[in-house]
């Protein structure tokens, strides 16, 4: 899933980089701040136990698993493994470092890339998928099946994000010409097997250091209450909010203003074919849609109504702020709706 | 005899790569004796100006092959090596640019009575670009070493935290891949004609390894604490930026940058 910088419009990779390099701020400043890890390092101990754990994680993806009745083999991710045994914050820079070595000796992922892939495979799964995911599920305490159960899912979710980012990246570069719908058939079922393997494995060996030393898990403070692992893992649901929310703001608004310039696949092909992007229609039918589309519209064509014609770069800027946050508002009600379904599933059972 | 299965786990020869370019590194050529600043600037500058032409505009690109190809004989860099190191770069350009070559099949010129189509221009666009960009990122590398690259990250006020532990990262790879390979020799011996480990295998192979490479940080760490450290990365003094580098650093960027102006 390393992004190449060939595949990488500059805007895009621009943005991402600013989106990263806020991440890896907040979480450095979280680790000085934060007091001794569940690995017993004290604060300026940090580094030589993140740097190890770093070639632990690149020793270990050099090893290939047998897929049983498959044929082929699988290796270990490292996302939620790291987070499980250091927290987020300590991950995401070393799964950072892993993947800045990655670029630069072995030629895995891009320079300019690197923003995207940190954003990919690091934010989604040490921010999102961990603190979201894993710690809710084994929050009751630690088993067997707890852990199998949320580093799969946990895993899983991960990397369809991570997958789906690639995607959208990809094409708001605008240097492929794989179809948006086509591109995503394309990679989420790949990564969903990918990460149902990476899952299982990641589950077997976090069963593993819980049955010999569950004392080195980060859940393991988490799940037993300790003040230690609720100050130092855990991400309140407030704050991961917060920061999706400014990410998305970033990205909105600085990638629409280069999306502005260019005509997306679909009015490019039209020019190429027809001479024109937009086709004049004339009729009833027509003109009451476009009558009702004018009324509704909140912003037309990513601009503001009164920028005229030629729009303006700060309407079309705001317009992708505003459509992020129309994003972001609609997958909250979403998820509100999913809660109370399930809730009134469960008074029904 | 047991023999070992090479092939189920390819880590040695991944780490080869490592070595080789760490050895170019310490090379003593005009390349190498250069600021790492400039270096680094003129790498992200180029990479920039690489990946912003447009994916119809392949001839436009063509000068840019003179800055590996100058580069290359400067810094006595083995190209075999470049050449093995750019393999991993390519199946997800790969992957775009066929996907090009399916869905862009209108012809926009004709080379020798043959029709090419868009989707072929923008295929060898991206690869490159992918060629192009990878070299640069390598030849940064063999030019400069890990080192000078950390110590130039430090005085461009990355935090200490995350250098030390990105050098202690590139540090510690050998030593846990070298450990890896016990393992999966001593797994191999037991379990002969098996390639690669088995599923049911995987958390105790992998989390023996973490257990032990878990024991070896607070190994690390306590070394490190005898010899004084206190948790700030150790810089020899600052290398100042003279105005031969600045102008070595403006001239380089100022050809890559007025050709692409001027396209």
């Amino acid at each position: 899933m390393h992004m190449a910088d060939a595949l990488l419009s500059p805007a895009v990779s621009g943005v991402m980089a600013l989106a990263s390099a806020g991440a890896l701020a907040y979480s450095v400043v979280k680790l000085k701040s934060a007091g001794e890890s569940n690995l017993g390092a004290s604060v300026e101990g940090r580094a030589p136990v993140m740097g190890v754990m770093g070639a632990f994680v690149f020793a270990a993806q050099m090893i290939n698993f047998t897929i049983p009745a498959t044929g082929s083999s699988g290796h270990i991710g490292g996302g939620i493994l790291l987070a499980a045994m250091l927290g987020p914050y300590a991950s995401l820079l070393t799964i950072a470092a892993v993947l800045i070595i990655q670029c630069l000796f072995f030629a895995d992922g891009g320079l300019l890339a690197l923003g995207c892939n940190i954003f990919n495979m690091g934010v989604y799964a040490c921010f999102v998928a961990y603190p979201l995911i894993f710690k809710p599920m084994v929050r009751s305490g630690l088993s067997r099946g707890r852990i199998t159960a949320a580093s799969v899912v946990s895993v899983v979710v991960g990397l369809q994000l991570g997958a789906f980012s690639v995607v959208l990246q990809t094409l708001l570069s605008g240097v492929t010409e794989l179809p948006f719908g086509t591109f995503v058939l394309l990679m989420q079922p790949i990564h969903l097997a990918i990460g149902v393997i990476e899952g299982a494995i990641t589950a077997a060996v976090l069963c593993f250091v819980f049955q010999a030393r569950p004392d080195i898990l980060d859940s393991y403070a988490a799940s037993r209450g300790t003040a230690r692992g609720e100050d130092r893992g855990a991400l309140s649901f407030g704050k991961t909010l917060l920061a999706l929310l400014a990410m998305a703001a970033v990205i909105g608004g600085g990638l629409s203003l280069y999306a502005s310039s260019y005509p997306d696949g679909l009015e490019w092909s039209m020019e190429k074919a027809a001479g024109t992007a937009e086709f004049e229609r004339e009729g009833g039918a027509y003109d009451s849609a476009a009558a009702i589309q004018e009324k509704t519209a909140f912003m037309p064509d990513y601009g503001f109504k009164s920028a005229g014609d030629e729009g303006s770069a700060l309407g079309t800027s705001t317009a992708g702020i505003v459509g992020g946050a129309l994003t972001l508002v609609l997958a909250f009600v979403a998820g509100l709706l999913a809660s109370a379904l399930k809730k009134h599933a469960g008074n029904n059972v | 005899m047991y023999r070992r299965d090479s092939g189920s786990f390819v880590g040695f020869g991944a780490l080869s790569g490592l070595n080789t370019l760490e050895m170019c590194a310490g090379r003593d050529t005009v390349i190498h004796r250069l600021h790492p600043f400039v270096k680094m600037a003129a790498t992200i500058v180029y990479v920039a100006v690489v990946v912003s032409f447009g994916r119809y505009e392949v001839s436009a690109l063509t000068p840019y092959f003179l800055y590996p190809a100058i580069l290359v004989p400067l810094s006595e860099t083995p190209p075999r090596i470049l050449m093995r190191r750019l393999l991993p770069a390519l199946p997800f350009t790969l992957f775009g640019g066929i996907g090009n070559v399916l869905f862009d099949t209108e012809p926009v010129m004709s080379v020798g009575g043959f029709a090419v189509t868009g989707g072929v221009v923008s295929f060898v666009s991206i690869m490159s670009k992918t060629v192009l960009s990878v070299s640069a990122v390598l030849l940064l590398v063999s030019a400069t070493g890990m080192a000078d690259l950390s110590r130039q990250l430090v005085f461009m006020k990355v935090p200490e935290l995350f250098v030390l532990q990105l050098v202690l990262t590139y540090r510690y790879l050998g030593v846990l891949t070298g450990e890896t390979g016990t393992l999966y020799e001593a797994y191999a011996v037991r379990c002969p004609g098996a390639r690669g480990i088995r599923m049911g295998d995987t958390g105790a192979f992998v989390g023996a390894l973490l257990l032990r490479s878990i024991d070896r940080a607070g190994r690390v760490y306590s070394a490190m604490k005898c010899r004084g450290f206190s948790g700030a990365y150790p810089t020899p003094r600052r290398e100042r930026l003279g105005a031969g580098d600045m102008l070595i650093l403006a001239a380089v960027c100022g050809a890559m940058i007025i050709p692409r102006c001027l396209s």
